[in-house]
């Protein structure tokens, strides 16, 4: 079944994100991206619109390039976007690295460097969880809670609150839940709200959400597999 | 020693000093020995509702900043036989009663008292973890509205954050006419939300607003259905199981004449 879904940010997907973490500054790039996009990106983040943003006080930076294998071939890039970052005179370079401490604080399993978590309890209003990698909820998810991983989420009980799948981006995560009528899903940069009315009768068959070519879509549990078959076979093809 | 309970909601007008006011004055009458505290600075009703408003010299925040000692600022309420009042400041400043005042208070009233009952102000701010900070256990009261369940349950969140763990809840001003046409929540589907323990319902009922004016806790009389209502919960909370009251009314000739035989459904 297709939902009706909408894209948040407008067109491509920004490859450079800055956020503010206990740790300081963290610039996430995408470790997808072609370096050059990247290095404009950059560039147009540091010296256009939010330019005022990086003078002033000192501040700490990390940078987190995520997944991406670095080599030779890609010296100039990489010094070119160290250089931009250092042309700022109130940017220290704290960090640099594929995982780095400040995205990890970003997370409740900060601690663990597992990629999959199993987080016991209830997720209540106005609480906010984020995990690195696959989550398993052992509890309920309530209406204004909200649960965020940067992979997969499932909840094993109530999903009535907001779940975003693949934070960073990664579009082949899914959301599944044993009671599924969450008042807001998001996979990737795609969101989709619950109908208005009437209210979804209650499953009781597990179901799924996943982001298909034309939008958020849900299905029942056991065609995940089939779903997962067709993100492995559609990734080796486009490597 | 004794146990120090703050009762909370988050959100406001659901019936917190209330709630307070009875379920301290129904402890009382079952013999056991409590004080109520206002922590609601700056907006102090319990006293107004408990009617010692006219008793009051010194208040919290007099004990708290050493201005008065701590028996001088408790007001004992004559109707009972151990039911004291720690009343709230009206005109001070909120931020005059810190977290490690609150503490030390409480722990020095549990020394003399078997239930301490702080009555919360409404919202999260400092107010209410000055009010959280003294307490080992919580309870929490809600309306059958979404948005008091919404801010029962962000309530729950924040109290464990605070390490007050298995708040119990009171669901108030219940009206079963309406939840048996489908236009207030269920009271199972609170619970479900929630998943905390539930300690009671309490019927909306007139006697508690005309007894909040007379400045008399509606416990004190058993003839209204709120008044049976507290002092089921209070009972429950000395550890007897009572079951929940039915708040549907029987209508009709065949519900009238179950009545008179004194059937129980």
């Amino acid at each position: 079944m297709l939902l009706e879904s909408e894209r948040l940010s407008n067109g491509e997907r920004a490859t450079v994100t800055l956020k503010g973490t206990k740790e300081g500054l963290l610039l996430l790039l995408d470790d997808q991206a072609e370096l050059s996009r990247l290095l404009e990106d950059l560039d147009s983040l540091l010296n256009g619109e939010k330019k005022s943003f990086f003078s002033g006080p000192g501040v700490a930076i990390s940078i987190d390039y995520g997944n991406r294998q670095l080599s030779s071939e890609h010296d100039y890039e990489l010094i070119k976007i160290l250089h931009l970052l250092m042309e700022k005179d109130n940017l220290f370079i704290k960090e640099w690295g594929p995982s780095t401490l400040a995205k990890r604080s970003l997370f409740e399993n900060q601690k663990t460097n597992v990629r999959q978590t199993l987080w016991k309890g209830t997720i209540r209003a106005g609480q906010k969880m984020v995990f690195d990698g696959d989550v398993v909820i052992i509890g309920d998810v309530n209406p204004g809670g909200e649960v965020q991983a940067t992979g997969d989420i499932y909840c094993l009980g109530r999903l009535r609150g907001i779940a975003h799948a693949g934070i960073l981006g990664d579009w082949s995560t899914i959301i599944a839940a044993a009671e599924f009528s969450p008042m807001q899903i998001r996979i990737a940069d795609m969101m989709s709200s619950a109908p208005e009315s009437p209210k979804r009768a209650l499953k009781t068959t597990m179901e799924f959400a996943y982001l298909s070519e034309e939008g958020i879509a849900i299905d029942k549990l056991d065609t995940l597999h089939n779903w997962t078959m067709k993100v492995r076979l559609e990734k080796e093809h486009s490597q | 020693m004794g146990t120090s309970i703050v009762v909370t909601s988050g959100k406001g007008g659901v019936g917190k000093t209330t709630t307070t006011a009875n379920i301290g004055s129904a402890l009382a009458l079952l013999g056991k020995s409590v004080v109520l505290i206002d922590a609601d600075i700056g907006l102090r009703n319990l006293d107004v509702v408990l009617g010692l408003e006219n008793r009051i010299v010194y208040d919290i925040v007099d004990v708290a900043t050493g201005d008065c000692r701590l028996d001088q600022a408790l007001i004992r309420d004559k109707r009972f036989d151990h039911l004291s009042l720690l009343p709230a400041a009206q005109t001070k400043d909120k931020s005059a009663l810190t977290v490690d005042m609150m503490k030390s208070l409480v722990m020095k009233l549990k020394e003399d008292f078997d239930f301490v009952i702080i009555d919360c102000p409404a919202g999260i701010e400092l107010g209410f973890r000055v009010a959280v900070s003294g307490a080992d256990r919580a309870i929490v009261v809600t309306t059958p509205e979404t948005p008091a369940v919404r801010d029962a349950d962000r309530v729950i969140g924040l109290l464990e954050n605070e390490g007050v763990l298995t708040p119990k809840l009171v669901v108030n001003r219940i009206r079963p006419q309406m939840v048996k046409r489908g236009e207030m929540l269920d009271i199972d589907e609170i619970v479900q939300v929630l998943a905390i323990d539930l300690l009671g319902i309490v019927p909306d009922d007139e006697a508690i607003i005309s007894n909040a004016n007379k400045g008399e806790p509606t416990v004190i009389k058993p003839d209204s259905k709120a008044s049976m209502a507290y002092r089921n919960i209070a009972r429950r909370m000395l550890g007897d199981s009572v079951p929940l009251m039915v708040l549907e009314e029987q209508r009709g000739l065949w519900g009238k004449f179950k009545k008179v035989f004194g059937s129980k459904s």
